[in-house]
């Protein structure tokens, strides 16, 4: 017992306590129910439900346990006769306005109404009088209301507040006549939204997706892992016969906590998409045909053995998204080489390749994710946090809570849910400038250069007061971080930016780390699924293309796992066409799009999330395993499973995985002694990029477009988080070329066109146009980053 | 010298003496057994695992499903072991249903037992005498609950309806002349309890019938006398309970013995027999009709005297009146809990044994806290019977084997479960 | 004793018990008989009956289930299979309910789970499937039985409305 140790007496048991804590959370902790609506873990205390009276010796009156600070010997009684009177009276308030709604309520069978009402309540009202209506207010695609089943708890209002960081939800009037809602009526626009539907102890917040679709008794829960960002979030998945219904956290303190992003609560809609592959599908000539397994096999069999004789292996690549598990990562990195092709890469959207060999054992947030929390300062560069790792994000925010200094280096002036101490916004091709800008700080600050020869990097770069103050808070911090996001892995100049940033961090002690990767960026990098790389980090005798060359190289047959590369490539019509001129294109898919119709092949139907089995790294180095929470949909399997026959059928005896244990042991084989490390010697560029003043093309993925499952989420398309499908103007360039918000205009970029509705967009800075990934209208237009030319059209 | 060997009888599953599917596999020597050896579990339903993945109420229509010719008496000691562990009692009232229905249960299971005995004795008359005074009953089961054989009437904390007011009448019509509807008619005019009480007159005449036709006749007495003895002793040691018990002159009644429910207040006695043959059997059943028509009439004129709630008053356990659930909010949270989760049962086990008119049939009940049972065991007298048959026919003749496994009363669906 | 061994001799001589027997059968040779003939002629019927099920409408002609689906939870045997989903208008309905007649053990909780009196037992008894399709009852044929016997499943609930 620390020093603050005291002892309390409940219910006649003397229990442990410490100063400061409320009664309510002793006795939690001794697993002693008093019930509750309007407390919560991790939220303040409000003290309004008033359901947890509680007696307390010599109090005069019931105390709520959940605003009561525990005292040395006190004693306790949560079911003396005065506090089940407590209860019973304030739960017989509480549903006097209650609307006799339970057949029709999703909440019913999970209500914490109903499930105190039968435990703590009278069974059968005096009330007689008439009930309150509230009308309801439509806040948006994700929580259905229904306000008159409020109980005024506030957890939603205090979740808005303390978690989301905007007040998004308020209450209205006084007495009966409180109101829980948008102050004006508009949508939620929080990522984490989602949660205040677990956090409604009643039915008032409900989830629209799932609306009326099946009861709590029905369903089986399954648990799960978060495909969408690095973090791992774990889930549960609440599945009807072999229908996932719903997604709902599961409590992880090192991860999500109890929250979980929008993102990976409602992309499980993506699963019952309507172009669903559900059997193998070959084409001959010009005509589709569904074939069984063992056909489809032959097939590939054949035209890769075909080109494997004409061209050698040399002329076959893969693409995987880094969203497919570690054991299809890895069996996709054996069957190529295998082959003998050392064609593989996940970094689909990455442009510059040029300092790989120096690059990390996998992209390490370089602590651990409650680390975060700890943290005096952070800066941040390139990456928009909080909307695409919301609970990387959630720390961070915890952080800036406790007084750190979040700082941010943006290509656009993103905006977080919490003030920032500092930022840069600076155009793509200006960041490693703004970098440099920092160094300079630094060493005005009496830093020395860890590597000298940067110092040739610096010539004519000026600190101005924003790079002096980010400089000052990070030199003050006892903790401090230096990450790196996913936009900026995405820019040309990924090395000197690298490079900076890692000199940053050296110069100020802080921890260099990656905040944004996809879902197993991390275990991409271990399983092997980079041309430089073997599993487990070991560099390959052999370097094979990356991505990017990959596509420019045409080479003869590509192999694509869970990959639309229309959509999640750096350049998605070079990919078309690269694809479309190929000999063979074998595509291992969960889903048949118009394009792939077009280029590939042979097409293999792969299970998807809760289908598949398998394990996602973190970027915190954590491994998470899980099995299929539902059956896979037709004919489709997971793809470890097809990888694994495809390999057996090219390299026999290579192969012999009979089961997701046995592939997790080779990798694991492979994996031994891995420890995370950022920190290496960067390879330091020649020079800073240098950038000329045309218009440079800025592309951010939507945070819902980021993989096929969630482009398919049909709720989440439809939130403000969507994407707009406009082209962002500066200010200053829209101002130059005398363009309004809503104006088409005409996009140029290598020699092709596309048009576009314009939005004035204050974040960018001079020189930059934004336009959205996935957006049909501009897919004619070439790479993802580089010069654009804008006229009026 | 030539090998002499017994020969081996399968006498069963569908021989329709062996009431139901029992298997029973005869040694004879020649005409006589020398061993006889049930093979049971043909109708095995897993009624006792069922029940654990039910909340407690769901399980009381399967156990009318038990022994399907006593179908309330189940329900009453499974709901008799529930509300032990809740630790509640329902309102006098239900109780004095319960038993007037228990006591009718018994009528219609003995009825049933003279019918398929004597029918099995050669005896057909009486089978169709019987099944007329059933034919009464099951109306009075299906006025109560809607059903005339599962009824799922009882529950934890009472029944679920009250009497109704008013008795189902026949219609006249090509078929039925005024006269005759109305000759029918008769007794329905008033309630049921009316109905009952008529029945309860004009029973004892029947009874007397039954005997006219039996416990003087000869071939009766033939087929019946010295036939499957068994001493007392030799029934306790068996574990025979109910008439297969008190037919050997041991006087075991759990209504006297261990009274639950109103039988303290109700006045009624105790046949037993002198040898435990048979015939003492029979005598026995004979005379337990007379009590329960005497418990009935003592329950009509209390139940007619005494009108109040049938259910507890605790919509913890019972869900509230279908009128106020539809009005108000209490009521509405309580009907939709009762009806998808139930209610949770104190953590514990119990025995309750009732005296079912097949003997001893008791419920087994461990509650781990839930709102389904932990476990649950049913002690079924049939299997009882049934695994002394041996002792029973050994040394008797084959036709003999027929007259004791009807005097066994067994049913399949309570030995097999 | 010896009288007693006497007239139970004659007793037995000239089979007594047997005549007295045969005189009771024959008294009720002579009776009217209360043979019900079925299937022209039938028992009465309780307004408690629980037979086939049927489910209701409102007198608009609106399908009274709101999908909340305690009948299929209360269901022992599991016989009702329900999915639901937000109708046009906003409303909580079935897209299917189902029952499968082979499954039912006909105990009537799910009439008394109802909370808007839609899922009911009819009276009706005389039903046949001649093949296991036939024995699944759709929400269709459900609530085609209940359109057919409204009359008589109103007037039997307003008979036993304070009993319920």
């Amino acid at each position: 017992m620390t020093d603050d140790g005291i002892t309390i007496e409940v219910n006649g048991k003397s229990l442990p306590a410490r100063k400061g804590q409320m009664l309510i959370e002793v006795t939690d902790a001794n697993g002693i129910y008093v019930p509750r609506f309007c407390y919560h873990k991790k939220l303040t205390v409000a003290a309004n439900c008033r359901m947890c009276l509680v007696e307390v010796e010599k109090a005069p009156k019931p105390v709520p346990a959940c605003a009561t600070p525990v005292m040395n010997g006190m004693k306790v009684f949560t079911r003396s006769p005065l506090a089940v009177e407590a209860q019973k009276s304030v739960m017989e308030f509480l549903l006097i306005n209650h609307p006799l709604d339970c057949p029709i309520c999703d909440q019913g069978g999970e209500c914490e109404l109903q499930d105190l009402a039968m435990g703590y309540g009278r069974d059968v009202s005096r009330y007689q009088e008439r009930k309150r209506v509230v009308g309801d207010r439509d806040i948006g695609p994700l929580v259905q209301t229904e306000m008159t089943r409020c109980i005024h708890c506030t957890r939603c209002v205090r979740f808005g507040e303390e978690i989301a960081g905007l007040r998004e939800l308020g209450a209205t009037g006084r007495g009966e006549h409180t109101l829980i809602g948008t102050y004006v009526e508009k949508a939620m626009e929080s990522e984490l939204s989602g949660n205040v539907i677990d956090l409604c102890p009643v039915g008032a917040l409900t989830s629209k997706p799932f609306r009326f679709s099946a009861r709590t008794w029905e369903m089986r829960q399954m648990s799960g892992i978060a495909p969408h960002d690095g973090i791992g979030s774990n889930l549960h998945f609440h599945v009807k016969g072999q229908t996932v219904k719903r997604v709902v956290p599961a409590e992880n303190e090192s991860i999500n906590e109890v929250w979980l992003s929008d993102r990976d609560r409602f992309s499980y809609e993506g699963l019952y998409s309507d172009d669903r592959l559900s059997t193998p599908m070959v084409k001959q000539g010009e005509e589709w045909r569904e074939v069984d397994w063992m056909t489809a096999f032959e097939v590939i069999k054949d035209r890769l053995g075909l080109i494997l004789n004409a061209g050698g292996p040399e002329r076959i690549g893969a693409l995987a998204a880094p969203t497919s598990t570690t054991e299809e990562l890895y069996l996709l990195q054996k069957l190529m080489r295998g082959l003998g092709s050392n064609n593989i890469d996940h970094r689909l959207r990455q442009t510059d390749f040029g300092d790989d060999t120096e690059a990390p054992i996998f992209p390490w947030l370089g602590q651990s994710i409650v680390e975060l929390e700890q943290l005096d300062a952070a800066l941040l560069i390139g990456g928009n946090v909080r909307k695409q790792q919301p609970l990387l994000n959630h720390r961070l925010r915890k952080a800036a809570g406790k007084g750190a200094a979040i700082m941010a280096v943006n290509p656009v002036d993103y905006e977080f849910n919490y003030p920032l101490a500092a930022r840069i916004v600076a155009g793509p091709g200006q960041i490693p400038a703004a970098l440099a800008g920092i160094v300079q700080a630094l060493l005005e600050a009496g830093r020395t250069l860890p590597d000298p020869s940067a110092a040739a990097l610096l010539n004519g770069i000026q600190a101005d007061a924003n790079h002096r103050a980010i400089a000052d808070r990070l030199l003050k911090a006892g903790k401090a971080a230096v990450l790196l996001g996913d936009l900026a892995m995405n820019l040309p100049g990924l090395p000197a930016v690298r490079y900076l940033s890692g000199i940053i961090a050296a110069m100020t002690g802080a921890r260099f780390g990656y905040a944004g990767t996809a879902a197993n960026g991390s275990g991409a990098w271990l399983a092997g699924a980079v041309p430089h790389r073997l599993p487990g980090g070991q560099p390959s005798p052999h370097a094979g293309l990356n991505a990017r060359a990959m596509l420019e190289r045409r080479l003869s047959a590509y192999v694509l796992l869970n990959v639309e590369p229309e959509f999640d490539c750096h350049d998605p019509v070079g990919a078309r066409n690269a694809l479309g001129g190929a000999q063979c294109v074998i595509a291992i898919t969960a889903y048949r799009t118009s394009a792939m119709n077009f280029y590939a092949d042979v097409l293999l139907p792969a299970a998807i999330y809760a289908e598949n089995e398998g394990s996602f790294i973190n970027v915190e180095g954590r491994e998470q395993r899980f099995g299929a929470a539902v059956r896979p949909q037709g004919e489709a399997r997971p793809a470890w499973k097809i990888l694994r026959v495809l390999g057996e059928s090219f390299c026999p005896g290579a192969f012999n995985l009979d089961d997701i244990e046995a592939v997790h042991a080779a990798i694991h084989a492979d994996m031994q002694g891995i420890e995370p490390r950022n920190l290496d010697a960067w390879l330091r560029p020649d020079s800073l990029p240098w950038v000329n003043g045309a218009l440079q093309r800025l592309t951010e993925v939507p945070i819902y477009s980021g993989d096929p499952l969630v482009r398919r989420a049909r709720s989440l398309q439809r939130t403000h988080d969507a994407g707009d499908g406009m082209a962002h103007i500066a200010p200053g360039d829209a101002g130059r070329q005398g363009i309004t918000n809503g104006d088409r205009i005409l996009l140029k970029q290598g020699g092709e066109t596309a048009e576009l509705p314009a939005v004035i967009d204050a974040r960018l800075p001079e020189g930059t146009l934004l336009l959205q990934a996935g957006n049909p209208a501009c897919f004619g237009l070439g790479p993802e980053t580089g010069e654009i030319e804008i006229g009026r059209a | 010298m030539p090998e002499i060997r017994n020969m081996t009888v399968n006498f069963g599953p569908q021989h329709p003496a062996a009431h139901g599917v029992l298997r029973l596999v005869l040694e004879m020597d020649g005409e006589v057994i020398v061993r006889a050896d049930p093979h049971i579990g043909l109708l095995h339903r897993g009624t006792e695992k069922l029940a654990e993945s039910k909340p407690f109420n769901q399980s009381i229509g399967y156990l009318d499903r038990t022994d399907y010719i006593s179908m309330m008496c189940n329900e009453h000691a499974y709901v008799l072991a529930i509300e032990k562990l809740l630790g509640i009692a329902p309102p006098k009232r239900a109780q004095y249903i319960r038993v007037m229905f228990a006591e009718i249960t018994r009528i219609l299971n003995h009825a049933f037992w003279l019918a398929a005995h004597a029918l099995d004795c050669g005896a057909m008359t009486v089978f169709l005498y019987a099944f007329r005074e059933r034919e009464d009953l099951l109306d009075c089961y299906e006025a109560v609950s809607g059903t005339r054989m599962h009824a799922t009437y009882f529950r934890p904390g009472g029944v679920y309806r009250d009497l109704p007011e008013r008795m189902p009448q026949y219609q006249a019509s090509r078929w039925l002349s005024e006269k005759d509807a109305a000759a029918r008619n008769a007794d329905r005019q008033g309630s049921l309890l009316d109905f009952i009480e008529a029945f309860t007159q004009r029973f004892p005449a029947y009874i007397d019938e039954y005997e006219t036709l039996l416990t003087d006749n000869r071939i009766w007495k033939q087929r019946t006398v010295g036939i499957g003895v068994v001493s007392p002793e030799r029934a306790i040691a068996l574990g025979f309970t109910g008439c297969m018990l008190r037919g050997s002159g041991v006087e075991w009644d759990l209504r006297k013995k261990q009274p639950y429910e109103v039988y303290p207040e109700l006045d009624f006695d105790i046949p037993v027999g002198k040898e435990g043959d048979c015939y003492d059997r029979y005598l026995v059943h004979i005379e337990e009709l007379r009590q329960s028509n005497r418990i009935i009439k003592q329950c009509v004129d209390w139940l007619r005297a005494n009108p109040g709630p049938v259910m507890i008053d605790d919509h913890k356990f019972s869900p509230p009146q279908r009128e106020k659930m539809k009005g108000d909010m209490e009521s509405l949270i309580h009907h939709f809990k009762l009806f998808t989760e139930g209610y949770c049962v104190p953590e514990g086990e119990v025995y309750v044994p009732i005296e079912h008119p097949k003997g001893e049939f008791g419920v087994y009940l461990i509650s781990d806290g839930a709102n389904k049972p932990y476990r649950i065991k049913i002690r079924s007298s049939a299997f009882t019977h049934l695994s002394g048959i041996n002792d029973l026919v050994e040394g008797h003749m084959l036709a003999d084997v027929v007259a004791v496994l009807s005097t066994l009363d067994i049913v399949f669906g309570e030995v097999d479960r | 004793m010896v009288m007693q061994a006497i007239r139970n001799y004659l007793k037995s001589l000239f089979l007594l018990e047997m005549l007295k027997g045969l005189l009771l059968t024959n008294r009720y040779l002579f009776k009217r008989k209360i043979t019900v003939q079925y299937p022209e002629e039938k028992t009465p019927q309780s307004n408690r009956f629980r037979g086939l099920h049927a489910l209701r409408r409102y007198p608009n002609g609106e399908e009274r289930c709101i999908a909340c689906k305690l009948c299929e939870a209360v269901c022992p045997a599991v016989a009702i299979t329900i999915e639901s989903e937000m109708r046009a208008d906003g409303s909580r309905r079935t897209t299917r309910y189902d029952i499968d007649l082979a499954k039912c053990i006909y105990c009537g909780f799910c009439e008394e789970s109802c909370p808007v009196d839609s899922i009911v037992m009819t009276r009706i008894f005389e039903y046949h499937g001649e093949k296991k399709e036939d024995l699944i009852m759709t929400k269709q044929r459900l609530l085609e039985v209940g359109d057919r016997n409204e009359a008589q499943i109103a007037a039997d609930r307003a008979q036993d409305a304070r009993y319920r």
